[in-house]
Formats: structure tokens, C-alpha cells, sequence
């Protein structure tokens, strides 16, 4: 730990530099091919581009938070209750409520320029609003006061609840009549309406918002655990004083 | 020897109080910020989610299913007919389509965006003599992305009909 704290570039390896270079790398055709590249629908036209970053960060964001529950019942269910799963939980769970927060910004600006309307609390918006209010409230109990035993149970059992919600989400447009359209690539049926360089486009996106990801939540744990060992050594050196009270 | 937290106005040994300022001081914060979640969250549950679970009636369902009754005001989708649209100053008019079964839309201004003829629609309003009079219109786009090609948009009229006919 003192190694890690003492260290110039603590929350970064060679293993995390080279994955926000592929990062990086990803990204740029992603602009690139979105932008350049891929034609226009025949019916959204220019707005289509939206996609190559709304659907990506969708289900970035359910990775985030199912990835948190793993983490969380890993936590709850290991004996050795390692707060290294309860700083992923976190972590992750950070990373997703903000792209959570992209999938709504760029859903909004794309429903206003094909519905008409930024915004209409259909089942599919709603849920998914839901969903990130879940989720900053998760955020929120995790700063609850508290050790941080009492932190990670706490969190661990509310990521279990929270993550029930993302199929209600994905579905909402299955179960409910909704103005948001059904999925084109996940849809239950498997036969994919989109053509092939707006998919490559879509799966690169999902790739290099996969690496985003990860690459935010190496550095966000390893803050979180270097947060951790300062408010341990401050215990420690609490402690310390007590007992040279006691002492004297 | 007592390792229990010590109250901040409570006086040390050495009779000073002993200072605060490592001590979180805004317990109440996450409360706060959890109630207004936590309203938000029943808020949206309660008054947008119900009005949400099926946003919409079909044209065929028109008078016929509940809570799509003639009497009050509908959410009504179906499809804009090709060939059914006409646009003065102030009005648009057009034939809704689905299920075999057609209403006459009549609109107060231009829906605009990617509004066109073969594009599925949502339109707000009442059913008055037999016509729908909406005052708005949302697109509903398909789960489809298709190209845009300007060939067999100019041979169809529109880029939906020219996608609905492949």
C-alpha cells in the first residue's frame, strides 16, 4: 500500500496505459467512421449518427451495473469479505450512472429530432430514467456515514435490488406499447435490420466503450483504494494518540 | 483503555475541546439527497409511469379497447397512408392506418422533423365527428436502418414508402 500511495503515477500500470491507448485508437475510427463513413438513414438522415454513441452507451451502463451486482454479491458471499470487490462495485457503478447520463442526453437530443419531443414518459424513457435514479441514490448510500464494512454491505445489497431493474428496462419495449422502437441488434427475433457499416460502426463503438470503461474504472478503484488507505492511517494514527494519552 | 469516539464538545484531559474538523460534518446530506431520490423516484413511479404502460392506442382499437374510448383524449398510432397528405397553411391532413382500419388526422400546423407519408405516428387529440383532431404528432421510427438511397427515394415519393417497399 505505501508503495502504491508513494508512487508518482499511482492509479496507472503499463497494463492500463496500453489499454487507454486501444481506447484511444477505437474512438478515433469510431468518430471517423461515424461521421465520415457511414451513409445517412433513409428516413432519420444525418441524426442516425446518434446511435453510434446512444446505443454503446446504453449498454455500457447495464455492463456497469451488472458487473456492480457481480462485484457486490462476490463481496457479500466471499469470507473473506475483500473490500476489493466493494471498490469495483463502486467504481463501476460510477462509470455507469455517467454513461447512463450520455444514453439519456443523446436519446433526448435524438427523440427531439425525430419524434419531435426531447423528452415523453413512455415505458422505455421512464424506466430508464428510473434506472439512473436508482442508481445515484446507490451512490448516495455509499457516502452514508458509516466503516466501511458497514458501506459495502449496505451498497452490496442495494446493487442486488438495483440490477433487477435492467430487464425490466431492455424489455419495457417488449411488454409496453412504447414510442421508443424496439431493439434492432438484441431483438428476439436475431434477424438485425441495419446495414453492415452502420453495424461495424455500432460494434466499434461497443468495443471502444468497453475499453473506456474499463480504463475509468482501473483508475477510479485504485483512487478509491488509496482514499481507503488514508483514512486508514488515519485510524491508525488515532489510535496512536489514545494510546500515548492513555500512556501518560 | 477506551478507543470510543470522543464527543467534539466534550473537554480532553487537557481541558481543551478537542477539534471537529476531522469529523465528517455533513451527515445530513446523503439524507437529504436520498429523500429527494427517493420522492423523485415515487413521483415518477406513481404519476408518469401509469400514464406511460401502453402509450398508446392502435387505429383499430379506436372505440373499441379500454381506456381507448372516443370520449376522452387518445394517444392513436398507425401509419400515415401514402398518398393521403395534404398540407395547407394551417392544416395538415392525412389517413391513418393499422390493422386494415383508417381514421382521417387532421392537424393544426406541420408536424415538421421526419414527418412523411409510410412513417408509423403517434397523434395526440380527440375523435370529433368522425376525424381526429390532433394538436401533436410524434414520429414513431421503426427498429430498421436502411441507407438512403436517393434512386429509389425519387421512384417512391418518400423515404419510408420507398423503405416499406423494400
Amino acid at each position: 500500500m505505501s508503495r502504491l500511495i508513494n508512487s508518482k503515477s499511482a492509479t496507472g500500470t503499463q497494463a492500463t496505459r496500453v489499454l487507454g491507448l486501444l481506447a484511444i485508437v477505437v474512438m478515433l475510427w469510431v468518430v471517423v467512421s461515424g461521421l465520415v463513413f457511414t451513409p445517412q438513414d433513409v428516413v432519420q438522415g444525418e441524426s442516425v449518427r446518434i446511435m453510434y454513441v446512444h446505443v454503446p452507451s446504453a449498454w455500457i451502463a447495464y455492463l456497469a451495473f451488472i458487473l456492480t451486482a457481480v462485484a457486490s454479491a462476490s463481496w457479500l458471499i466471499g469470507k473473506k469479505h475483500s473490500m476489493g470487490f466493494d471498490r469495483f462495485a463502486g467504481a463501476s457503478a460510477e462509470v455507469g450512472v455517467m454513461f447512463m447520463a450520455i444514453t439519456l442526453l443523446t436519446g433526448s437530443l435524438w427523440g427531439r429530432l425525430t419524434w419531435g419531443e426531447f423528452w415523453q414518459w413512455d415505458p422505455r424513457l421512464t424506466t430508464t430514467a428510473f434506472l439512473f435514479v436508482t442508481y445515484l441514490g446507490y451512490l448516495a448510500v455509499r457516502r452514508l456515514d458509516g466503516s466501511a464494512e458497514q458501506r459495502a454491505r449496505r451498497s452490496a445489497i442495494m446493487a442486488l435490488l438495483a440490477v433487477l431493474e435492467i430487464p425490466l428496462v431492455h424489455f419495457s419495449v417488449v411488454i409496453w406499447r412504447s414510442l421508443h422502437q424496439g431493439a434492432t441488434v438484441l431483438n428476439p427475433s436475431g434477424d438485425v435490420k441495419l446495414d453492415d457499416l452502420m453495424l461495424f460502426t455500432l460494434f466499434s463503438g461497443v468495443v471502444g466503450f468497453t475499453l473506456v470503461f474499463f480504463w475509468l474504472v482501473l483508475h477510479r478503484q485504485r483512487t478509491m483504494l488509496l482514499v481507503d488507505v488514508v483514512n486508514s492511517r488515519g485510524l491508525d494514527a488515532a489510535i496512536a494518540d489514545r494510546r500515548a494519552e492513555a500512556g501518560n | 483503555m477506551d478507543l470510543s469516539p470522543r464527543p467534539s464538545d466534550q473537554p480532553d484531559e487537557s481541558g481543551a475541546v478537542s477539534s471537529s474538523s476531522s469529523r465528517p460534518k455533513r451527515r445530513w446530506l446523503p439524507i437529504v439527497v436520498l429523500s429527494l431520490l427517493g420522492v423523485g423516484g415515487i413521483v415518477i413511479v406513481t404519476q408518469f409511469l401509469t400514464s406511460a404502460i401502453d402509450y398508446y392506442c392502435n387505429v383499430d382499437e379506436i372505440g373499441v379497447r379500454e381506456g381507448c374510448e372516443t370520449t376522452s383524449r387518445l394517444r392513436v398510432q398507425g401509419t400515415v397512408e401514402q398518398n393521403s397528405l395534404k398540407k395547407t397553411e394551417t392544416k395538415t391532413r392525412f389517413v391513418m392506418t393499422f390493422n386494415e382500419k383508417s381514421i382521417e388526422v387532421v392537424y393544426s400546423g406541420d408536424p415538421g422533423g421526419v414527418f412523411q407519408e409510410c412513417i408509423a405516428v403517434v397523434a395526440h387529440g380527440r375523435v370529433v365527428d368522425g376525424v381526429f383532431e390532433s394538436n401533436r404528432i410524434e414520429v414513431k421510427h421503426s427498429n430498421e436502418y436502411v441507407e438512403k438511397n436517393t434512386e429509389r427515394f425519387e421512384t417512391s415519393g418518400s423515404a419510408a414508402c420507398s423503405q416499406a417497399q423494400g
